[in-house]
């Protein structure tokens, strides 16, 4: 090696990123921006054993102007193991096949790459690395390029263990499978002995063969600085610290981007080497921008276009929706609207895409399973009619520009929610079925490093101990990565940490260079892309740690950056439960009901009105029911802006108050400028949704529809910070030159901001609201069958089902225990009246509270004929086949004559299974069961059968009585609780209410008539702990007892001098300042007592962070 | 016949009264202990103040630090062993025959006090004595005693004070006590709570064939327990052996005479026990507390394990001179590890060896002149560092010799300590160098070869080597030059004639 710069042009060809996961350093962004800033005219990625990290490598390398070739190191497990220290050396090297690297040259040897990475990846079980045989490298060989690799190719090793000849017969093998001038000797140069050896070695082979070689650096990081954190990941990969993993490490940093007169003199002896990396990449004429994705082409009748079949089922959807005289009146609207947007779906060619929703919402409904649409394609007239969503997009007018537009040059994205559980899983692999396994994946979600994970990690690197890795960790938690780059430092200051000591300043440099660096895949929540031909040609697939499931390499974002169309195939819960109603609803009241048709009823807007909406989705949380009042919906709209305003978007952004005051008339309507007046109308001049921030930045910086595009992209994403920042600057220029003043322009680009991270579309709102709605008219109409698919669908919502319970009871349901002679595995519902009857002075459901708080039930005939039976799913402990067993012994000859007959005929119950039984009362209808203690001390007996051989040995239940005595109120609320979660009987505040009231302790329904008593006192169970991050340190806490529920707020003040209380204490008596503020009732805490809590349950309150 | 008699000492909230035993200024103060992994300690143990102030078992750290005025200290394994050994040692004065019957947090031993009236009087007066005993070793204990051992367990498990049960009264004096004394596994515990049976009274009320059939035989056991008629037979406990000798000096000593007086005595007394019972010391741990909170630990191994005393001490000697500890003394204890004493058959034709004691003693000096880390054979060490190894102890190698290289390698001849040499360069390239003896003109340069690492503390290294050529007026000679880049100063670079190649 000598020196001397040569002239020769030098392109590198070898390049990981850090989407080698923990193999390598740096984002393929940095690396093509460093090759623009080193005017390197091309660059290849190739990441370990896939495509990972090529999308966005591709993106940003056409943004810096160089060309971005694609290729990948395959590991091959035909070939000995990597080269590793001799054996002499002390090292820590695992066994690992060697890697070859592989390059595009054409889309066939890009579409033989995805193949071939897909074929050893599906060949594993389950996730893992994989590695190709030879057989799989020759039958995808063809457009491909291969390079024999650095130390981590098979060359290396063998030339070393073997000798030359084992590494010419290998070269002659890779010959023939990529064929003479597809194979080249790769040669690098980092400095070190052994390596220029195997170099020498290399040439020779090199010249006898008459192979060519070539130049690479095999780069594992964009600058020498880099090597820093490629340390740091290569201990985390090996679960070991930096000061004990040896030679695991780099021997120095010459695995960097290197400029081309570096190469040059390093290679000066060898010109060849250098100047093939030119004409290699000259040969790789592919890029990503010819993928060579196609959607999926829908299968339509013969004689049918796409087009057309689609523009037929979208004309007999828009009669179906609008073709009803309440809707009549939009029919011709509804088609014009239709006709407009089929037109552009046909020029953009979208047919098959929607066609392919279409036949996914038509399975579903096949299947009985309720789907709807949700998100930008709520704004589509096409969705509604194709049933795919549910909101009426021409009645709400909503702008469908924002769904699709001509110059947005992207694909639409359909997001559809599904109960949540089984049934979406069964549309998944319906999916899975009709496309093939390797037509069809979910997206990617890559787990990146974090402020807790890079700090935790890089702290065990560094060797901290648990101590210190606790308390640095500990303290990241707190850390907003989303502000200044020097947040850290400033947090470690705040929390004693000397930055300036060197450990800890390189802790903190490392964690923050850490920052976003992918550690591992993970698969995203629904997303799922689908493709014409086989999707392995399109990007490889990989196996998921779930069973079933396959992922590609792509997150959602790249798929968009890409032009790949997936279907977000999401689960819901409360889907389930208006699914569930729809299934119980004709059985037990007799009637059809159709969630798109349902009525907008006064009496359910009331009920909102009043905050009554423990249960309903989105609308209620303790916020939302805080601020519902003062919204008073009285129209479905209302309902849209009051799911969209109780987000962290809104209240940051200081929206949600002023709209607030000018809904009550308490503030007046204006706007930040004039020209903005048609974009805020319907919002009261406030922006709260996504449509109206695009409409703002076209109406006051002339964006064009592209740039408004790309700020609600921006707006939207994760990793935009930066984009966003471009993008103010642009909008601010743009309202300067449209005169807008600097107030205005703080307020706007304030507002816009603000939803950087949480933005709500309104057609998303809609399409919540719609639900919202749905949970509100079901509540309040069919409350038996509603609150019967809330338990059945649990866990899911704000409260849990021993609030839901409490709730319905005060509504008037009828609750009925577990019963083992009655009680299905789900809860249902039973029609015969009954005489379960509470004592009115315990505060029981009866029609004492039902005329007090629930005039309005329309329902009440039907619903006082309905009660709810409790299923046995809520017997904690007790397995679903022993439950089944039950049944069918139950179905199969009657119901139990004792606990002795039911131990015999359900042999599969066990005796924990019984005690369960026992203890949570269900055997309390057998007969010779005198009370719980009774039926627990059978069941121990019962429970331990004798053999065979003792059977007669074994003295007989003689019937004596039990000598343990029935359970006292506590006892048995407690058993409950324990037991099942939940108590049918009085709620436990009931039995001491005439002590409290002796004491001047108000109940919850006191409080609302007690306006003009400042000092109060009130008791109960606390349900719900909250310290939101935008309440700045307040708690909310909400008290429940059998009248309702009572709303406290603490400072944070008595929250820290009753910190261990408010923690700790199920039952709390608060004393404190009486606060209505139109009709929205709480109670400011100024001291808070433990209560003598009436249980010893388990505390079943919810806390929210 | 005999009458069984036995007294029960119950040591509550130990790990919190092994602490404030010898922390009297923490006496009134309240008191939490925590255990557990850092940040998941619990409170595992408190004292009463503590439990006045709000704070409870099982509380987590934070909770614990949102008490105001909780002292949170660590439980110490070690402090608890010393402490128990100390109430034992109380214990012992009143009976020879002792049973250990901790459980949980507490400490607990029952005495068989059967014929010691004669000795210390009627029950409640040995009850009173023992009581004054351990208060002022600084327990505070509950005493039972009862003609049943587990009456007297039971009862000192869960009452205050003394008491002492007059015989077939047991039954009534067990009756109000909770059932959890009995210390149940969890699920006979759980089925007695749902059954509504939370004393021993009503546990033993219970028909036994009823509650046999329903919880097995091991339920009869639990319901005479209950009524205090469950035998036992007496397990006496073995005192442990350990050879430790602690002592806690007044003031801090910062003379090593001094030191090494009070050492030989230990070692005395060490050798005398181990001597007692034919063993050999095979090691000594010296452990020493020194101002400032530092702790000095040395490990002292002899070749065999040996009694000579002098011999001993000469190591320790020569162990305390080659390390001084670098502040005054508070405490020093020695541990001995006992060993089979070995007397070695001389055979007629076997080599000459050197006495073991000998060869240690001049290992032990030789550290001592050249240093612990500079005695011993070279072991590569697991890095990129040229030149890397450390010494390790010399070790009998099971074979004698390693296997042969399969190619010959070049030898490097080192200079030690490397020449340092001025370099002239071309380039980044030498040309020439200068030893201030000769001048050195090189013919070929090869590199560099590059190497760095431990980039994240203060032992960094970076050095580039060079395989030079090199002709001087003797003749020409292949060298290796290395180029250190002093990380710490400003960049700088050193140049040093590092080795020959033979």
């Amino acid at each position: 090696m000598t020196d001397g710069a040569g002239d020769a042009e030098y392109i590198e060809l070898h390049a990981a990123s850090a989407f080698s996961f923990l193999a390598a350093a740096s984002q393929p962004e940095a690396l093509a921006e460093r090759a623009q800033q080193l005017n390197m005219p091309a660059l290849a990625l190739a990441d370990r054993n896939g495509l990972y990290g090529v999308a966005r490598f591709h993106t940003m390398a056409k943004k810096c102007g160089v060309r971005a070739h694609i290729g990948a190191e395959i590991a091959v497990s035909s070939f000995t193991t990597q080269l590793t220290p001799a054996s002499w050396l002390p090292h820590q090297f695992p066994a690992a096949p060697p890697r070859l690297l592989l390059l595009c040259a054409s889309q066939a040897g890009y579409q033989n790459l995805c193949q071939l990475i897909t074929r050893f990846k599906m060949r594993e079980t389950a996730k893992a690395e994989g590695a190709a045989t030879l057989d799989d490298l020759e039958e995808f060989s063809a457009g491909l390029i291969c390079l024999t690799g650095g130390d981590e190719g098979p060359l290396a090793a063998t030339l070393a263990r073997e000798g030359s000849q084992a590494a010419r017969k290998q070269a002659q093998r890779l010959t023939s499978i990529y064929g003479c001038g597809n194979l080249y000797l790769e040669l690098q140069r980092h400095h070190q002995r052994e390596e220029e050896c195997r170099n020498q070695s290399l040439l020779r082979l090199a010249e006898s063969l008459s192979l060519p070689v070539i130049a690479t650096n095999g780069v594992r990081y964009a600058t020498e600085k880099d090597r820093e954190i490629l340390d740091v990941l290569t201990s985390i990969r090996h679960h070991t610290s930096l000061d004990r993993a040896g030679r695991l490490l780099s021997s120095n940093d010459a695995r960097e981007l290197r400029r081309t007169q570096c190469m040059a003199a390093l290679f000066a002896d060898l010109p060849e080497a250098t100047a093939n990396t030119r004409i290699v990449s000259d040969r790789l004429e592919f890029t990503l921008d010819n993928l060579g994705y196609e959607f999926p082409h829908a299968p339509v009748p013969d004689g049918e276009t796409m087009d057309s079949f689609l523009e037929k089922r979208v004309a007999e959807g828009v009669l179906k929706r609008y073709g009803s005289p309440a809707k009549r009146h939009l029919l011709a609207k509804a088609r014009a609207q239709v006709a407009h947007e089929l037109k552009l779906i046909a020029k953009l060619g979208f047919a098959g895409y929607f066609l392919i929703v279409w036949e996914i919402v038509r399975y579903c409904q096949q299947h009985g399973i309720l789907a709807q649409g949700r998100g930008s394609a709520a704004n589509s007239a096409v969705c509604y009619a194709l049933e795919i969503t549910a909101v009426d997009p021409v009645g709400m007018e909503l702008l469908f520009e924002r769904f699709l537009n001509e110059n947005r040059g992207e694909w639409p994205d359909i997001d559809l929610d599904l109960p949540s559980g089984d049934q979406r899983e069964q549309v998944i692999q319906h999916v899975y079925e009709r496309y093939g396994q390797l037509g069809a994946a979910m997206t990617a979600n890559v787990i990146s490093y974090r402020g807790r994970s890079a700090a935790r990690e890089v702290g065990k690197a560094l060797g901290f101990d648990d101590d210190q890795l606790a308390r640095l960790s500990g303290l990241v938690g707190h850390w907003e990565w989303r502000g200044e780059n020097d947040t850290m430092a400033r947090n470690f200051q705040q929390a004693g940490f000397d930055a300036r000591h060197p450990r800890i300043a390189k802790y903190l440099d490392l964690c923050m260079r850490m920052q976003n660096l992918p550690r591992h895949l993970g698969q995203h929540s629904g997303g799922m892309v689908i493709c014409a031909g086989m999707l392995n040609r399109v990007v490889p697939l990989e196996r998921a740690s779930m069973p079933g499931r396959t992922v590609i390499q792509w997150d959602k974002e790249d798929c968009a950056d890409l032009g790949l169309i997936k279907v977000d195939l999401l689960g819901l819960g409360m889907m389930a439960v208006l699914k569930d109603c729809i299934e119980i609803i004709p059985t037990h009241y007799k009637k059809e009901i159709d969630l798109a048709t349902l009525p907008e009823d006064p009496v359910v807007y009331q009920t909102l009105c009043k905050a009554d909406t423990v249960g309903m989705f989105q609308v209620e949380s303790r916020a939302q029911m805080a601020s519902i009042p003062h919204n008073a919906p009285t129209r479905f709209y209302d309902l849209v802006v009051q799911v969209a305003i109780i987000r962290p978007g809104p209240i940051v952004g200081k929206m949600m108050h002023p709209y607030m005051r000018r809904r009550q008339g308490k503030e007046e309507v204006t706007y930040a400028h004039p020209s903005l007046e048609p974009v805020l109308k319907r919002t009261l001049g406030v922006p709260l949704f996504q449509e109206q921030l695009l409409r703002m930045a076209m109406t006051v910086a002339s964006f064009t529809g592209a740039e408004a595009e790309e700020l609600r992209r921006a707006v939207g994403m994760r990793r935009s910070m930066q984009r966003m920042k471009d993008l103010e600057g642009r909008l601010r220029d743009g309202m300067t030159r449209n005169g807008i003043g600097p107030e205005a322009q703080d307020n706007i680009v304030q507002g816009i901001s603000s939803f950087a991270m949480y933005g709500f579309p309104e057609s998303h709102a809609a399409s919540f609201a719609l639900i919202a709605y749905a949970s509100a008219y079901l509540k309040v109409h069919y409350l038996a069958a509603f609150i019967c698919g809330l338990l059945n669908n649990q866990p899911m919502g704000f409260y849990s089902p021993s609030v839901l319970i409490k709730d319905a009871q005060r509504h008037g349901l009828r609750v009925r225990p577990i019963c083992v002679q009655h009680s299905q595995w789900p809860c249902t519902l039973e029609a015969a009246l009954d005489n379960l009857n509470f004592p009115a002075t315990l505060g029981a459901p009866g029609p004492m509270l039902l005329g007090t708080r629930d005039s309005n039930h329309s329902q009440q005939s039907t619903e006082t004929n309905l009660s709810l039976r409790i299923g046995l799913n809520y017997i904690k402990g007790l397995r679903q086949s022993s439950a089944a067993a039950i049944l069918e012994a139950r179905n199969h000859a009657g119901v139990f004559a004792s606990i002795d007959d039911l131990a015999r005929r359900v042999p599969a119950l066990n005796r924990k299974e019984l005690v369960a039984l026992a203890s949570a009362g269900a055997l309390n209808a057998l007969d010779e069961v005198a009370h719980r203690r009774d039926a627990l001390w059978q069941v121990e007996q019962a429970g331990r059968p004798v053999g065979p051989l003792l059977r007669r040995a074994a003295p007989a239940n003689t019937g004596a009585p039990t000598p343990l005595r029935a359970m006292t109120t506590d006892e048995r609320l407690a058993a409950d609780y324990a037991g099942t979660g939940i108590t049918t009987g009085p709620h436990p505040m009931a039995y001491q209410r005439e002590s409290l009231r002796q004491q001047g302790i108000l109940s919850a329904h006191e409080l609302e008539t007690r306006a003009g008593t400042p000092n109060v006192r009130i008791a109960g169970r606390v349900i719900c702990r909250q310290r939101p991050g935008t309440a700045k340190g307040f708690v909310f806490l909400s008290l429940e007892d059998e009248t309702g529920i009572a709303n406290i707020i603490l400072t944070p003040d008595v929250f820290e001098q009753n910190r261990l209380i408010v923690t700790r204490t199920r039952f709390l008596i608060v004393a404190g300042k009486l606060q209505n503020q139109d009709g929205v009732v709480h109670v400011k805490a100024q001291t808070l007592t433990p209560l003598g809590g009436p249980t010893n349950g388990p505390d079943q309150a919810r806390n929210f962070q | 016949m005999k009458q069984d008699l036995y007294a029960c000492i119950t040591a509550a909230e130990f790990p919190a009264q092994a602490l404030l035993r010898l922390r009297s200024d923490l006496e009134s103060e309240p008191v939490a202990v925590l255990e557990g992994r850092p940040p998941l300690e619990t409170v595992c143990s408190l004292n009463r103040p503590a439990r006045l102030k709000g704070a409870a078992l099982h509380m987590t750290r934070l909770e614990a630090e949102g008490i105001q005025g909780l002292r949170q200290i660590p439980r110490s394994e070690e402090t608890e062993t010393a402490a128990r050994a100390a109430l034992l040692e109380c214990a012992t004065h009143f009976s020879p025959r002792l049973e250990d019957v901790s459980r949980g947090t507490a400490c607990a031993c029952v005495l068989d006090i059967a014929g010691t009236e004669r000795l210390f009087g009627p029950p409640e007066t040995l009850a009173e004595r023992l009581r004054a005993s351990l208060a002022s070793a600084g327990f505070r204990a509950s005493i039972a005693v009862s003609a049943n051992f587990h009456t007297a367990r039971l009862k000192a498990a869960a009452t205050r004070g003394i008491t002492v049960i007059p015989p077939h009264q047991e039954s009534t004096a067990l009756g109000k006590l909770p059932l959890d004394v009995l210390g149940l596994d969890a699920e006979p515990a759980e089925t007695f709570a749902i059954w509504g049976i939370r004393t021993l009274g009503e546990l033993a009320a219970l028909p036994e064939i009823d509650l046999i059939t329903r919880l097995g035989p091991q339920a009869a056991e639990w319901r005479s327990l209950a009524l205090g008629a469950q035998p036992h037979t007496f397990q006496p406990i073995e005192p442990e052996f350990t050879l430790k000798e602690f002592c806690a000096f007044d003031t801090p000593v910062d003379q090593s005479d001094s030191l090494l007086f009070v050492a030989a005595r230990m070692i005395d007394c060490l050798v005398a026990r181990a001597s007692a019972r034919a063993f050999a010391l095979a090691s000594l741990v010296l452990h020493m507390e020194l101002e400032g909170g530092r702790v000095y630990r040395r490990v002292i191994r002899p070749a065999t394990p040996t009694i000579d005393r002098k011999f001993l001490l000469k190591l320790l000697q020569l162990e305390i001179a080659a390390h001084p500890p670098q502040a005054a003394v508070l405490l020093v204890g020695l541990t001995a590890e006992a060993g089979q004493s070995s007397k070695v058959q001389l055979g007629l034709f076997a080599p000459q060896m050197p006495e073991p004691s000998r060869l240690d003693v001049t290992i032990a000096r030789l550290k001592a002149i050249a240093g612990e880390d500079r005695v011993g054979s070279p072991v590569l060490e697991d890095t990129h560092r040229p030149g890397s190894f450390h010494l390790e102890s010399f070790v009998v190698a099971d074979s004698a010799f390693a296997p042969p290289a399969e190619h010959p390698r070049l030898a490097l001849r080192r200079m030690r300590p490397a020449v340092p040499v001025r370099v002239e360069l071309r380039g980044l390239k030498p040309v020439a160098f200068h030893d201030n003896q000769r001048c050195f003109k090189v013919v070929a340069a090869y590199g560099p070869w590059k190497t760095s690492g431990c980039w994240w503390s203060s032992d960094g290294w970076n050095t580039e080597e060079w395989d030079v050529l090199a002709e001087t007026t003797a003749g020409s000679v292949a060298c290796l030059l290395v180029r250190n880049h002093q990380l710490s100063n400003n960049g700088r670079s050193v140049w040093q004639l590092e080795a020959y190649y033979d």
